[in-house]
């Protein structure tokens, strides 16, 4: 019989966002996906920062106006959830360092207390950033 | 399973099975109302009735009805499982949704070219030597048997891997937890080779560790964990490399499992 | 492919199968264009582990220990006449964009790009660093020069 390449046959072959379908998947695939979203969004974050500090090319003037409005409620919120995009990346990166060389064997376990230290650490930066 | 006499009487189930002809073009989906006289009827045990009774082009392929030669690995409720021991009763009671497997060539409806998978096996070492089945506990370093013996080819993995399953390149649970297997106890095969798969571009390191692939496999052959130990016991081989390198000593072609 | 004396015969094709389709081995292919091993992953874990000690630093240091959480320009401008503040904050970036960028081209990588124009993508990324640690040095020079 003839296949087996035309593009309907081969259809999920090659779909470039194909790790970001979430059906069916299990914990540690949908960690994997958070990861890229909170890298990619991290990286969008990072460059409007940069751009952002851009401002203190301006002097006082244009900076300490910026900072005021910094302080708002919104942005604060806002900065926590970067916060915890921080933390999820960061530390599913430990995760990923210490299993993918075979160093940590129990997944599970490692994944738990992870998460735990991050839900620490986010409450100390929550009430930081609000309490300040 | 025995034809009967009036199956309209029975428990009905709806299976929404997708389709793609044989001859190329777009899938489509078909809606089989088939009876489930009992609870331990299978999704194979249905799609069988649904070829039998309502539609003969349905193409699924089967052969040993228990779990241990792999052909009719497919998507039930977008999860990947052998049709054959998939009991219908365990499910939702909305339609189920049956699929082929993602990340390789669809024939014909649920049934795919599984080549790739032999392939990628092959690029690793020469055909699993069937004359001898059993692992030795000896053999392993760890004294727990390796259970890649028992891995039956089917392509679940492949499906559930979220780089497999969409691309190509990738060498793939099967091929990588093989590596694994070869580099353990080679068996007069080329570990080299099989490391050099592991460690190339395609390898193991294109792994992102969402273990989908050890979910899925229906006996537990972890292919997931056998991809971790392999990248442990490569990064171990590069520093003993470059340890022995810097005392002039050759090459380290063998890996410490 | 096959180590001495494990060859095995090749299975008997029985009349009326399909002719086999003989497919190059993808890694193969690809390697010959590639160079043999792509060690980005482990440059995303070394640069990963000194990322997260420096945003821990750049987090308490520039954000935690500042009533409120950012500086005003005149302590910005006292805060960066500090050389190691300069030399911390100049790591952070570097570091942080290679990790970033890596991450990124790892992602499009999964495109399926053609060997070539995965080289051009890395090469561009490479451009992306250089000039943004370039905005990254005139900006603290700008600020410093302001002292």
């Amino acid at each position: 019989m003839t296949h087996l390449t035309s593009p309907d046959r081969r259809s999920s072959h090659h779909a470039p966002t194909g790790w970001l379908d979430p059906r069916g998947r299990r914990l540690s695939a949908i960690v994997f996906v958070l990861n890229r979203l909170s890298g990619l969004f991290i990286i969008l974050y990072l460059y409007l920062h940069l751009v952002v500090l851009s401002l203190l090319a301006g002097g006082a003037a244009s900076w300490d106006g910026f900072v005021a409005f910094a302080r708002s409620p919104i942005v604060l919120a806002l900065d926590v959830v970067l916060i915890a995009g921080l933390l999820l990346h960061g530390l599913n990166g430990i995760r990923v360092a210490l299993v993918g060389v075979g160093l940590v064997e129990r997944e599970r376990a490692l994944f738990v207390a992870l998460l735990v230290v991050g839900a620490v650490l986010l409450a100390i930066a929550t009430i930081r950033v609000f309490g300040a | 399973m025995t034809e009967l006499a009036d199956a309209t009487t029975l428990p009905v189930r709806v299976l929404r099975v997708r389709r793609t002809p044989r001859s190329g073009g777009g899938g489509r989906w078909s809606t089989f109302d088939v009876p489930a006289p009992s609870p331990r009827t299978t999704i194979l045990d249905a799609l069988t009735w649904a070829r039998r009774h309502l539609d003969p082009t349905l193409d699924v392929r089967h052969s040993c009805f228990h779990a241990s030669c792999g052909t009719c690995a497919m998507r039930v409720n977008g999860r990947e499982v052998l049709a054959c021991v998939t009991p219908l009763e365990g499910l939702p009671d909305r339609p189920v949704v049956v699929e082929p497997l993602r990340g390789l060539d669809i024939v014909s409806d649920l049934v795919v070219d599984l080549e790739a998978v032999y392939d990628a096996l092959d690029a690793v070492s020469p055909p699993l030597q069937r004359a001898d089945e059993t692992a030795s506990a000896a053999l392993c370093a760890d004294g727990e048997p390796t259970r890649f013996e028992d891995c039956l080819e089917c392509g679940a993995c492949v499906s559930a891997c979220p780089i497999a399953a969409y691309d190509a390149a990738y060498a793939g649970p099967p091929a990588l937890a093989a590596a694994w297997r070869v580099a353990q106890a080679p068996r007069g095969a080329d570990v080299d080779a099989a490391l050099d798969v592991a460690d190339g571009d395609q390898g193991a390191w294109r792994c992102h560790l969402a273990f989908e692939c050890t979910a899925a496999c229906p006996v537990d052959a972890r292919p997931a964990q056998a991809i971790m130990r392999l990248r442990g016991a490569l990064l171990r081989r590069h520093i003993e490399d470059r340890l022995r390198r810097r005392a002039g000593a050759a090459h380290v072609a063998e890996v410490s499992p | 492919m096959t180590g001495p004396g494990t060859t095995l015969p090749p299975l008997p094709r029985v009349a009326g199968d399909p002719p086999r389709v003989d497919r190059p081995a993808p890694a193969a292919h690809r390697r010959a264009e590639l160079g043999a091993h792509d060690r980005s992953w482990a440059w995303q874990v070394v640069s990963g582990a000194l990322v997260l000690v420096l945003v821990s630093v750049h987090m308490v240091a520039q954000h935690f220990v500042v009533p409120g959480g950012l500086r005003d320009f005149a302590a910005v401008v006292e805060w960066l006449s500090n050389p190691v503040v300069i030399g911390v904050e100049l790591a952070f970036l570097t570091t942080v964009l290679w990790h970033a960028l890596l991450g990124l081209r790892a992602v499009l990588f999964d495109f399926g790009l053609s060997p070539r124009a995965e080289r051009r993508l890395t090469r561009f990324l490479a451009a992306v660093w250089v000039l943004t640690v370039g905005y990254g040095l005139w900006l603290m020079w700008v600020i410093v020069a302001q002292a």
